[in-house]
């Protein structure tokens, strides 16, 4: 058995670059390489597409992106591991087999993974009397969203991608598989670890070191406190790990690629997102981030163990999303001098427009854009002597209604203060209203979810 | 430098990284040196951050240290106006929010 792999992580949400990945695949010495491509919202935006057309549902890119790299993955003996399929993995992977083929590549095994999609199964799991209770806020009323629900995806352990792996897949296609599955899989199969006590400290150092680098680049120097010491952001190396049979790893990336590694930069990717860090909670096992060490392991290079665990949760979490109205907004920008006179002037006669036009608004929030857009109530507002020498101030305006004619009227309210508005007033283009999908998170037992996995052939 | 009328932020001892997860708020600080770990703590507690946020942070915040990393995170409920998907607000995932935890003055140790 091998005492070591290699992972590398492809993409860190739905809009990354691909070359950081294709550099990584060229020359990072892969076993796996791995691609998170889902975030909370995607899911509804693409159960949407699979409504008006049942052959879309997935992540276009993560198509282009096995496209792009099958030939070299081939090359190179890397397995890529993505869970791009989103609400329609049956499609993505069709859609790749038929790339492969076009290729040439004849004989690449495509692995594709469903049983994450719950939507046709909320009724049964009322009927079995699951409350589908909120398990952020408590309720309990899920019958006043229920006619409205568009979305029921629930985050699957890494199961479906060992059995994948196992059936000797190329290629593995996944839905809402958590995000760092992608990297679990690939390490219990390698070992054949089980979702078992006596893997318990382990399973979680591989969720732990799939969380570090799930984000690429958010390891290597992006979204960093101290971006002025990143090098070459624009050309940056996403990470690779090397993971050891023992549970410990280090972390690098490509010599001569953009960013750094360092134990800082990978001490801010270890706090993101991660809740209670004693207990961050994930499919495949609990991860208690406050029991490992990190270390120098040479330039770009940081070592990561001794991470202790406890067993995989009973409950898994369920995101269910809903039609929650529509928002409309408008945004407004005004010169020196006196710009932040401008902008409340432009405020009060939006306001106005608002009462005239008659509008229906379940909120109404304005920020004044270069003092208080980003920091709310925690940013104090310029004295009057600050305020005289503002350059310029922006006006934003957001609205929270029931209909999209409701919140069509702040574009048009928007678009009369081109003229009704104080000299200076400048515009961007208007902002269509957009529909908006609320999100309703809850815990379900996992004897309603079943993975299934089937291999196609290019 | 700090003087007595003048007190130190936490921009000035701390780094802080920031996102969302459904309605929740979660941002991680982190010391700029081992040192400056028992500032970080002292400084920053849920009665201090909600006190910060005012309206923008509704639910209960909590604070869990990290002494392996010398990091702080703060966990707060109800922070980003029902959430990335439907929120009015610009920051819609919270990565700038967090930010403002660096506002917070630094409570000197003796």
């Amino acid at each position: 058995m091998k005492s070591s792999i290699r992972l590398g992580a492809g993409s860190g949400f739905w809009g990354d670059g691909m070359d950081p990945a294709m550099e990584l695949l060229d020359k990072g010495e892969l076993d796996y390489l791995c691609f998170d491509f889902l975030a909370e919202l995607t899911m509804a935006l693409l159960q949407r597409q699979k409504q008006k057309h049942p052959s879309a549902g997935y992540v276009p890119d993560a198509v282009a992106y096995m496209k792009a790299m099958m030939p070299l993955a081939r090359e190179r003996g890397t397995r890529l591991i993505s869970n791009g399929g989103g609400v329609n993995p049956r499609a993505a992977a069709e859609a790749v087999v038929r790339e492969a083929r076009d290729a040439g590549l004849h004989g690449t095994r495509v692995a594709l993974i469903e049983g994450d999609d719950l939507l046709g199964d909320i009724d049964v799991m009322l009927d079995a009397g699951v409350p589908l209770t909120h398990m952020d806020t408590g309720a309990t009323n899920f019958a006043e969203i229920r006619k409205r629900v568009v979305s029921a995806n629930v985050y699957t352990d890494c199961s479906g991608i060992i059995e994948s792996l196992h059936e000797r897949a190329d290629v593995v296609v996944a839905g809402r598989v958590s995000d760092n599955a992608v990297y679990v899989g690939p390490i219990m199969h390698t070992f054949g670890w089980k979702h078992d006590a006596a893997h318990i400290d382990r399973v979680a150092a591989a969720v732990a070191l799939g969380h570090i680098v799930e984000c690429a680049s958010a390891c290597t120097g992006g979204m960093s406190s101290r971006f002025d010491q990143m090098p070459m952001m624009g050309k940056v190396g996403f990470p690779w790990f090397d993971f050891h049979a023992d549970g410990s790893a280090e972390i690098g990336k490509v010599a001569g690629s953009g960013g750094r590694i360092d134990q800082h930069t990978i001490k801010e990717h270890m706090v993101y997102e991660i809740g209670d860090p004693n207990n961050y909670l994930m499919p495949d096992g609990v991860a208690d981030f406050t029991s490992l060490r990190l270390s120098d392991a040479g330039p770009d290079r940081v070592r990561v163990s001794g991470v202790r665990g406890k067993p995989a949760p009973d409950m898994l979490k369920l995101v269910i999303g809903y039609s929650d109205g529509w928002i409309g907004e408008s945004i407004a920008f005004f010169p020196w001098p006196h710009a932040f006179e401008r902008a409340r002037k432009a405020r009060q006669t939006t306001l106005e427009r608002f009462e005239r036009l008659g509008l229906k608004a379940e909120q109404v929030h304005f920020d004044f854009i270069g003092i208080n857009t980003l920091h709310g109530p925690a940013a104090p507002l310029p004295t009057p002597e600050q305020a005289a020498h503002l350059n310029e101030v922006g006006l934003r305006v957001a609205v929270k209604t029931h209909s999209m004619e409701e919140a069509d009227k702040v574009r048009r309210a928007g678009a009369n203060l081109w003229i009704m508005g104080p000299g200076g007033t400048s515009f961007g283009a208007p902002i269509k209203p957009r529909p908006v999908v609320s999100l309703w998170p809850t815990l379900i037992p996992r004897a309603f979810v079943k993975q299934r996995v089937e291999v196609l052939e290019a | 430098m700090a003087t007595a009328t003048q007190p130190r932020l936490l921009a000035d001892i701390a780094y802080v990284r920031s996102g969302d997860k459904g309605n929740i708020c979660s941002a991680g600080l982190i010391a700029k040196s081992p040192e400056l770990y028992p500032l970080l703590l002292a400084s920053v507690t849920p009665e201090r951050v909600r006190a910060l946020y005012g309206e923008w942070v509704t639910g209960q915040v909590t604070c869990y240290p990290m002494d392996n990393i010398e990091a702080l995170m703060v966990v707060m409920r109800g922070a980003l106006g029902g959430g990335a998907t439907c929120t009015v607000r610009l920051d819609q995932t919270g990565k700038a929010m967090g930010h403002a935890l660096l506002r917070l003055p630094v409570v000197e140790l003796d």
